[in-house]
């Protein structure tokens, strides 16, 4: 009966402007929420993608993961044992160690073709045809020991179709470079 | 007054009954994150996300022939062998398919066998793009689960929104019993190609 | 003044019903708690056991003093085996079998068994919906380790939840001793595999 409010009246005016500051904070603060919880994925999705492409010209040697890339030699042809309409394919790469750590900087090291039309073809083993003398693959490469200044050949063996010979273009990803990857332009005929 | 707490009342109830609606028609998670399946049918090619698949032959066996580390063994089993005869290739890059489900009239799962051990025209198939492979999938299945049934392909076991193949069995020929009407007495796995359909193994045209 | 007491006392109330429902119910749990616990019952050795996702019927116990279906024994080693007929009861293939049975009162060198499929002595192959097979349950024992005439095995069953608490996936949880089977255990001779529940001989 006798209580009397001993706060201020609320200023309508204050309380307005509060609420506003509030809805201007939730558009600012929602979008941050969601850049935060989902950077590591997508972090983690970039580096391990070959999204990409650096291009590269023929007799060009490239820094990438620490090295010196350059495309040695791209040939094919009908050898070994084959599906009909498929071709036998060899990429070979001299690279110059730079960064010795080999197994740190090369991880996840992938040997890809590529075609005009974007498709990928990955390493596969043919029986009858092998790498050239001296030539190892990526994964023979990482625990070579190759010391800072060697030069080395990189390469791998692959089965191509007949209709994506004429465009293949070799290609290198690296897991220290991704999403970056090397594609490089094919030796001039 | 009263019609303040009825009022509430009302409020309440139709709250409890919706979040209990909901909750109830809540889709499964499991549902969800499921493969994404893409329908087909024997010999036809089925375009998944990685890979496509075409069913080129099923073959039912009473027992199955395989050589196991230069072994001859006779596999037996309470059911039918299921061998299962695809023509594989990749969409966009390399890749591998590893799952094969024999899926029955009725539902049930049939994963396929794992008492073959590593064979090379065994699952996981490495798969390239532009080119044809074939590639065997094997199940043991009771006599019961192949009419109406499905074979399910996919990239990987679990496989969350990934797609998978769903191809429809229904072109196998059955008797009136549901069995297939063609049974053999044995089948071997080594011989298969030469046996049965060389010279015209599918070649994709390019 | 009236009308702030009894204001109060809806309060107190409100607040009280909460608190006493809460005792109450724990009382309860409680009473239940400290009821005699019921222990694992004897299951009968003849009869089918519905354990979870397997129906189970044990074959037969045997001690072996040589390899059986395919597993390999260490020098002076011999192998608790334990036959079962298992079905798969669930709607998809599976291998989730390795804990269903254990040897009591046995001193196992190593508590997870080999699995085997008797058919053709397959590792623990995934076992399809509704197709029974016969499985061998090896558990290796030193060669001096005494088994029982009669030998109580501890059968384990799960439950299964549409949706599982963490993920809100189906699956098989919560597993619990569903019972104990008693089966007379024979002693094998080193001579050879045993001459019944050979691969092939079905059931």
């Amino acid at each position: 009966m006798s209580a009397v409010s001993t706060e201020p009246a609320v200023d309508p005016q204050a309380e307005r402007k509060w609420r506003r500051g509030g809805l201007l904070a939730l558009a600012i603060l929602l979008p941050l929420t969601l850049a935060e919880t989902s950077y590591d994925s997508v972090r983690e999705w970039l580096h391990g993608e070959d999204l990409i492409a650096r291009d590269v010209e023929f007799g060009q040697s490239v820094p990438f993961g620490g090295s010196g890339w350059k495309l040695a030699d791209l040939r094919g042809g009908k050898a070994g044992r084959l599906p009909d309409h498929a071709f036998a394919v060899i990429a070979t790469f001299t690279v110059t160690i730079g960064d010795p750590d080999l197994r740190k900087q090369w991880l996840g090291c992938k040997l890809m073709l590529t075609d005009a039309a974007g498709r990928r073809w990955l390493p596969d083993f043919i029986s009858g045809v092998s790498l050239p003398e001296g030539a190892m693959n990526c994964a023979q490469a990482i625990f070579s020991g190759a010391r800072k200044g060697d030069v080395i050949t990189v390469g791998d063996t692959f089965i191509v179709p007949e209709d994506a010979v004429k465009t293949i273009r070799p290609a290198v990803g690296l897991g220290s470079e991704r999403p970056w990857y090397l594609r490089f332009q094919r030796p001039p005929k | 007054m009263r019609i303040r707490v009825l009022g509430n009342l009302a409020v309440l109830c139709a709250t409890v009954a919706l979040s209990y609606g909901m909750q109830v028609t809540k889709p499964h998670y499991a549902d969800l994150t499921a493969p994404i399946p893409i329908d087909g049918a024997m010999n036809d090619t089925v375009r998944a996300r990685s890979f496509a698949v075409r069913l080129d032959k099923v073959i039912f066996a009473r027992q199955l022939k395989a050589s196991q580390f230069g072994q001859e063994k006779l596999l037996t089993t309470s059911g039918l062998w299921v061998v299962a005869t695809t023509s594989l290739t990749a969409t966009g890059a390399s890749t591998a398919v590893a799952d094969g489900t024999w899926q029955g009239p009725t539902g049930l799962r049939y994963h396929q066998t794992e008492r073959l051990g590593y064979r090379q025209d065994m699952p996981p198939h490495g798969v390239d793009p532009g080119l044809d492979k074939r590639g065997l999938f094997v199940f043991e299945v009771p006599s019961d689960q192949i009419r109406g049934a499905r074979l399910l392909i996919a990239a990987r076991q679990f496989g969350p929104l990934d797609a998978q193949a769903r191809i429809s069995l229904d072109a196998l020929p059955t008797g009136a019993d549901g069995q297939p009407s063609d049974i053999l007495p044995e089948f071997d796995l080594d011989a298969a190609p030469g046996q049965t359909s060389q010279g015209q193994t599918p070649q994709g045209k390019t | 003044m009236f009308k702030t007491a009894r204001s109060k006392i809806q309060t107190w109330i409100t607040a009280g019903a909460g608190t006493i429902a809460a005792l109450f119910v724990a009382g309860v749990m409680g009473a239940f708690g400290a009821l005699p616990a019921h222990g694992p019952p004897q299951l009968p050795p003849d009869a089918v056991i519905d354990a979870g996702r397997w129906r189970l019927q044990p074959v037969r116990a045997y001690v072996s003093h040589a390899g059986v279906h395919g597993v390999p024994l260490k020098p002076g080693q011999k192998a608790l085996v334990l036959e079962v007929d298992m079905t798969n009861r669930t709607a998809q293939s599976d291998k989730g079998y390795f804990n269903v049975f254990t040897p009591d009162g046995i001193v196992l060198p190593d508590s997870s068994p080999m699995i085997v499929l008797t058919r053709d002595s397959t590792m623990t192959p995934e076992l399809h919906p509704g197709m029974t097979e016969r499985m061998a349950y090896v558990w290796p024992l030193a060669g001096d380790n005494a088994v029982p005439a009669n030998l109580a095995f501890g059968v384990t069953a799960e439950i299964f939840k549409p949706r599982d608490n963490l993920h809100g996936t189906p699956g098989w949880y919560n597993p619990y001793r569903l019972g104990t089977v008693t089966l007379p255990v024979t002693d094998l001779p080193a001579t050879g595999q045993p001459a019944i529940g050979q691969p092939g001989s079905g059931s």
